[in-house]
């Protein structure tokens, strides 16, 4: 327990007893939290994981409840969720159809907004030097771009030299958040794209190898001169990987910050009753401020049953998550949620009783 | 099948007289339990296998089994990519692996010197210890690169007329998939095979040195021979291995759907597949599709077995034959 004596210190020695059950229980994963008080267990999104690794003993130290979390994937969570073996599941693409059947009664809560972002391995081009917009993206996965070299990628980099390198590429082979934003982004910037392969947390893909994992994508890529891929942002900054620029409807070669994707999300005026808002490729801003945006930009959600033993746990959890939790996830890559989804997802979070 | 032996064995074999021991009976009960339990297990399995594949057996029926093809977004799925991935990785892996884990033995028995057998022994049989992700990792870090710099594009200027040794494209392939699961199944082998070498007698081998053989002709007309049941056996378990590894395979293989006659391309398996998609499937199809695609592999892996058995039960007769003669 190294931290234990500033547990002491900040807070009362009911919650410094939570903590240290916390620090002890945190390495049971996927384990049910049955009745155990002030405990909430959660599974899913491996995107979202940094963000719960951090909210997890800030929670406990704040408001003495302990949240253990699994990073086993959101397919993962959502099963979880759906045979109630957690208290909470988390996911980055909305539920489909089918699961939200199977899930009887289940709500998506969005409660964090962060990106995925292409990399790749190209020799003699650094980090954010290479320029790339949504149709080429989509050609070059479609697998009609093949050489580095080639006229497409050439237009949008003047003054890059850019070798004749074969291209590589690597897309992830496990159902994942990161594959739906990357997809549902590329289905709207490419017909093509659209009617051949659609969007999903795993798809047909035409051409390249499979990663499992952002681990095994980030891996193929570092290991292949030539590739191209696609990561959680956060996962980009551990790895070291060179990222692309993407160029956004409105005409800008962006990059994925706290403000580019803070922007992506202001866009939305409106949210649906299903919570269901995709904010890929938002459209041209009105104005300069918001013209950075980043085109894959994603919310991730968490998934509760409406009625639940937990509520209130999950209430107050949630609620917490939504404002305090935000600054500390920053460095991360997870911009603060905007204020129209803040406020939907406080109205749905209303609705979830014991 | 295996209540049936217990019973057989005791009967064949009376501890004492022909008096029944209370020790006898519990022998013979704890075991026909254990036995039926495992029959049972197995039995429930294969039901709730096929049970979860009822959807997708519904809707593909047994055209699944033939069909290339996996698409999610459109909810049409096939197993021959992945069944073809699966033998063409496995049966090739145990083809590296075999003759290599007999050469390990052999050395380990026979020839090495005293000092170093202990030490090497020990290290083959750590590397079966490495978890398999590990491997797996250390595949698309480590071995993947070299593969593609190295080993492929000489693989294919050597030997590119046959068109298994295609174009070079990535470091993750079959092929890649194939030296891995090599890598895994080599010390299952040859530590069993090590342990039947050295269970040949000494007259055995001492008889046919003294008649003028080389060391070579010996470990040829006796050693094979008298291990040869057992040998096949520990590279049914290899084999059995290799069929069912997920996650080192999941790792290296590329994931790709389709069946390329070039191992440098990639492609994917019936396990590996299951393992990538089972936790984030997005339809009760594509779940159903996996399960089906889990019940493909549970046959197979029943085929193989029995074939193994077959290979094994001969391999014996002729060792029995081999042995008498020796």
């Amino acid at each position: 327990m190294p931290k234990s004596g500033s547990f002491i210190r900040t807070s009362t020695a009911l919650a410094a007893a939570a903590a240290v059950a916390a620090l002890s229980a945190g390495g049971a994963a996927g384990a049910p939290a049955k009745s155990s008080g002030g405990a909430l267990q959660g599974a899913g999104s491996s995107l979202v994981a940094p963000a719960l690794a951090i909210w997890g003993p800030l929670y406990s130290e704040a408001r003495g409840v302990t949240v253990n979390y699994s990073s086993v994937g959101s397919g993962a969570g959502i099963a979880a969720i759906t045979a109630r073996t957690v208290d909470f599941g988390a996911s980055d693409a909305p539920l489909t159809p089918d699961q939200t059947t199977a899930c009887k009664d289940c709500v998506q809560i969005p409660w964090a907004l962060t990106a995925t972002v292409p990399v790749f391995n190209v020799p003699g081009v650094k980090d954010i030097q290479l320029r790339l917009d949504g149709p080429t993206l989509a050609n070059i996965f479609l697998g009609k771009i093949t050489t580095w070299d080639a006229p497409a990628i050439k237009k949008l980099n003047a003054g890059l030299s850019l070798p004749s390198t074969k291209i590589t590429v690597v897309h992830r082979s496990d159902g994942s958040g990161d594959s739906y934003v990357f997809t549902d982004y590329l289905s709207k910037v490419s017909p093509a794209w659209k009617k051949q392969v659609g969007s999903a947390t795993s798809v047909d893909w035409p051409t390249g190898i499979g990663g499992k994992g952002n681990s095994g994508v980030a891996a193929a890529v570092a290991s292949t001169p030539g590739s191209i891929g696609y990561v959680s942002d956060a996962y980009v900054l551990q790895n070291h990987l060179a990222k692309a620029r993407l160029k956004n409807a409105s005409g800008r070669y962006t990059l994925p910050s706290i403000k580019s994707i803070g922007e992506a999300a202001s866009l939305v005026k409106s949210v649906p009753a299903d919570m269901n808002v995709s904010i890929t490729n938002p459209p041209k801003a009105a104005s300069r401020k918001l013209r950075d945006a980043w085109p894959l930009s994603t919310f991730t959600y968490i998934i509760v049953p409406h009625t639940t033993a937990k509520a209130k746990e999950i209430k107050n959890f949630v609620s917490w998550a939504l404002t305090h939790g935000q600054p500390p996830i920053r460095k991360y890559v997870f911009a603060p949620m905007p204020l129209v989804m803040v406020k939907a997802a406080n109205k749905a979070l209303a609705k979830v009783h014991s | 099948m295996s209540t049936v032996d217990a019973t057989g064995e005791t009967a064949r074999r009376p501890l004492t007289g022909r008096r029944v021991h209370v020790g006898d009976l519990l022998l013979q009960g704890v075991a026909g339990v254990a036995a039926a339990a495992a029959t049972l297990l197995v039995v429930l399995i294969a039901y709730k296998v096929v049970d979860g594949a009822r959807p997708a057996i519904e809707q593909f029926g047994a055209g699944f089994v033939g069909h290339v093809g996996w698409d999610p977004v459109k909810k049409s799925f096939g197993g021959a990519s992945f069944l073809y991935g699966t033998a063409v990785t496995s049966a090739f892996a145990l083809l590296l692996a075999g003759p290599l884990a007999m050469g390990v033995a052999l050395f380990l028995t026979e020839l090495a010197p005293s000092g170093i057998r202990a030490p090497v022994t020990a290290l083959v049989e750590t590397l079966a210890a490495i978890p398999s992700v590990v491997i797996g990792l250390w595949g698309i870090l480590v071995l993947g690169p070299v593969l593609r710099t190295d080993v492929m594009p000489f693989l294919h200027d050597t030997l590119g007329f046959i068109p298994l040794f295609g174009p070079t494209s990535t470091g993750s392939s079959l092929f890649t998939a194939i030296v891995v699961l090599t890598i895994m199944v080599l010390p299952i082998v040859s530590s069993i095979s090590r342990e039947l070498f050295l269970g040949v007698p000494d007259e055995l081998k001492d008889g046919a040195l003294a008649l003028g053989t080389t060391r070579w002709e010996m470990v040829r007309g006796v050693m094979f021979p008298y291990a040869r049941g057992g040998v096949a056996a520990a590279l049914i378990l290899g084999l059995g291995r290799a069929v069912g590894e997920a996650i080192a395979v999941t790792q290296v293989v590329g994931g790709f759907v389709g069946t390329p006659v070039n191992l440098f391309s990639p492609g994917d398996t019936l396990a590996s597949r299951i393992a990538a998609e089972y936790q984030g499937a997005a339809s009760n199809l594509q779940v159903a599709s996996l399960i089906y695609l889990g019940l493909i592999l549970l046959v197979f892996s029943l085929l193989v077995n029995l074939l193994a058995q077959w290979i094994v039960r001969r391999a014996a007769r002729r060792s029995g034959l081999a042995g008498a003669r020796a």
